[in-house]
């Protein structure tokens, strides 16, 4: 696979509550993120409610909302369908960011260090070198487009879309890291609960750092887990990425804060 | 009935010796195989329906594309159900005339109607679904003539852990794509534990690499990894990449 464990992030069931906002608040930072690329079709209104779990006039109701933040388009007739808009502007993550309280936030962090500690674990039991070779993939993959955003970050022009093609991709390719750490536990309802975590906060969670020493810590933190898997050490690979989650939540909340 | 544990001293010969406990685990691997060929069978006859479909055409802009796959569709429908919760033909990139990338796949709901597996082709997508890294898809590129994946979490098709078996299908010594079924692990488990629980003393289905795929001990449960163990024998099944582990016999 390539990149469509994320899309599967973004697609999983909303919860109960509050499930406009939710799917609005959803595909929005997708969309405003690029995990969800510009111009791509959206599934048809009946199959995109269908993997949410909310009902056609709720998902109306939130492509409406999206519609008028200019973050998706509708054509009707032959070909047409609701399409992708990513934002000209730059990302105005403050905005992002209001929509979730700092409660909110604190008790999603807890909830996906939880699952992906106790999948970690588990990974570190039972992976076999097959289960471990996606997370060397993804591994390499993240350096490859790291080397390409640093580079451009060095030499090339400014401005842009608001979300370069490099940082969507790494928040991509994070989410697609985690979903493998977890399938490598064997356990199907972590790997479901691992994906419905990333859905719930993963693109604004991954938001990649801005400098290269954050970047070089996300990154070590990465290959200590998959280490930690390879060696067979199950409590060190929960520690680790326990608190590789709260770190990033840590930063978030931070981020939060900091916006009225 | 079931005696647990390691055996030893003369006891412990008794699973070894008694040619009624031999005769058990030998009717457990042989329950095992057929299980597993009886998917194999499926997929021979899809390989060869859809190697004819292939054969056929001739490669370019006039050749083999999506619809005439959907030939294919009462054939995947008949076995759909039972035992195999998901089949079909993954091409080749560039088998197609009319796209890059296709599966040919059907599965079924929760609710066990028949679904399309959908997933996005398009190689500039950002949800690109690139099959080729996957072991169901590369054991037949190498030449295996028969893969058994997993049992692994398939979080993109059956959302369940699962096994996937597949097999090349080639025209005229080119590889076309794979044949292929989904099994949950589960319902494995519900065909060939009957034939296990015969067997007076620990045993479990493990794949090539020791993951365990069934079982009738806990401490060796579907998902754990068999790395060897003292007072452990491994019997084959027929010729497939799984074995039979049991406690106290001599292995075969």
């Amino acid at each position: 696979m390539a990149a469509s464990g994320s899309h599967l992030a973004v697609f999983a069931p909303v919860g109960a509550t509050g499930r406009v906002d939710a799917v609005v608040r959803r595909l929005a930072d997708a969309i405003a993120l690029g995990v969800l690329a510009d111009g791509e079709q959206l599934p048809s209104e009946a199959e995109l409610a269908g993997l949410l779990g909310v009902s056609t006039v709720t998902l109306r109701e939130a492509l409406m909302a999206l519609r008028q933040q200019g973050l998706v388009e509708t054509r009707r007739g032959r070909g047409g369908g609701s399409f992708v808009r990513t934002p000209s502007e730059p990302l105005e993550l403050g905005a992002r960011l209001r929509a979730y309280a700092v409660d909110e936030l604190r008790d999603l962090g807890d909830h996906y260090a939880a699952i992906a500690g106790a999948a970690a674990r588990l990974a570190a039991r039972r992976a076999l070198p097959a289960d471990v070779a996606p997370l060397l993939r993804s591994l390499d993959d993240m350096a490859a487009v790291s080397g390409r955003v640093a580079g451009r970050a060095a030499g090339g022009p400014s401005g842009g879309p608001s979300v370069d093609a490099g940082s969507a991709a790494l928040i991509r390719l994070e989410g697609r890291f985690h979903v493998e750490v977890a399938a490598a536990s064997q356990s199907a309802r972590l790997t479901q609960e691992e994906i419905r975590s990333q859905a719930d906060i993963g693109p604004l969670l991954w938001l990649p750092y801005g400098d290269a020493d954050g970047h070089d810590e996300v990154t070590a933190q990465h290959r200590a887990i998959v280490e930690a898997i390879l060696r067979g050490d199950p409590d060190q690979a929960r520690d680790l990425a326990e608190r590789h989650v709260c770190e990033a939540m840590e930063r978030l909340i931070e981020l939060r804060l900091a916006v009225d | 009935m079931p005696q647990t544990g390691m055996h030893s001293g003369p006891a412990g010969a008794t699973a070894a010796a008694d040619p009624a406990d031999a005769e058990a685990v030998r009717r457990a691997a042989a329950r095992v195989r057929d299980t597993v060929e009886g998917v194999f069978a499926a997929l021979l006859d899809v390989r060869d329906r859809t190697a004819a479909l292939v054969a056929g055409r001739s490669p370019g802009p006039a050749g083999l594309s999506r619809s005439d796959l959907a030939e294919l569709r009462p054939v995947l429908f008949g076995y759909l159900g039972g035992l195999i919760a998901g089949i079909g033909f993954i091409a080749a990139p560039g088998l197609l005339a009319d796209a890059p990338w296709y599966l040919e796949w059907w599965q079924e709901d929760a609710s066990g109607s028949r679904v399309q597996l959908l997933r996005d082709l398009d190689p500039a997508s950002s949800a690109f679904y690139d099959y080729t890294h996957w072991g169901w898809y590369t054991g037949p590129l190498e030449g295996s003539e028969r893969t058994i994946c997993g049992p692994y979490v398939d979080y993109l098709c059956t959302d369940e852990y699962s096994l996937t078996l597949s097999v090349p299908v080639t025209v005229e010594g080119v590889f076309a794509g794979v044949a292929a079924a989904d099994v949950l692990v589960r319902r494995f488990e519900g065909a060939v534990v009957p034939a296990l629980r015969e067997v007076p003393a620990p045993a479990f289905v493990v794949n090539a690499a020791g993951r365990v795929v069934a079982s009738t001990t806990a401490k060796w449960l579907g998902g754990s990894v068999y790395r060897g163990e003292p007072g452990f024998a491994r019997h084959p099944v027929g010729d497939l990449p799984l074995s039979l582990v049991v406690a106290g016999t001599p292995g075969g």
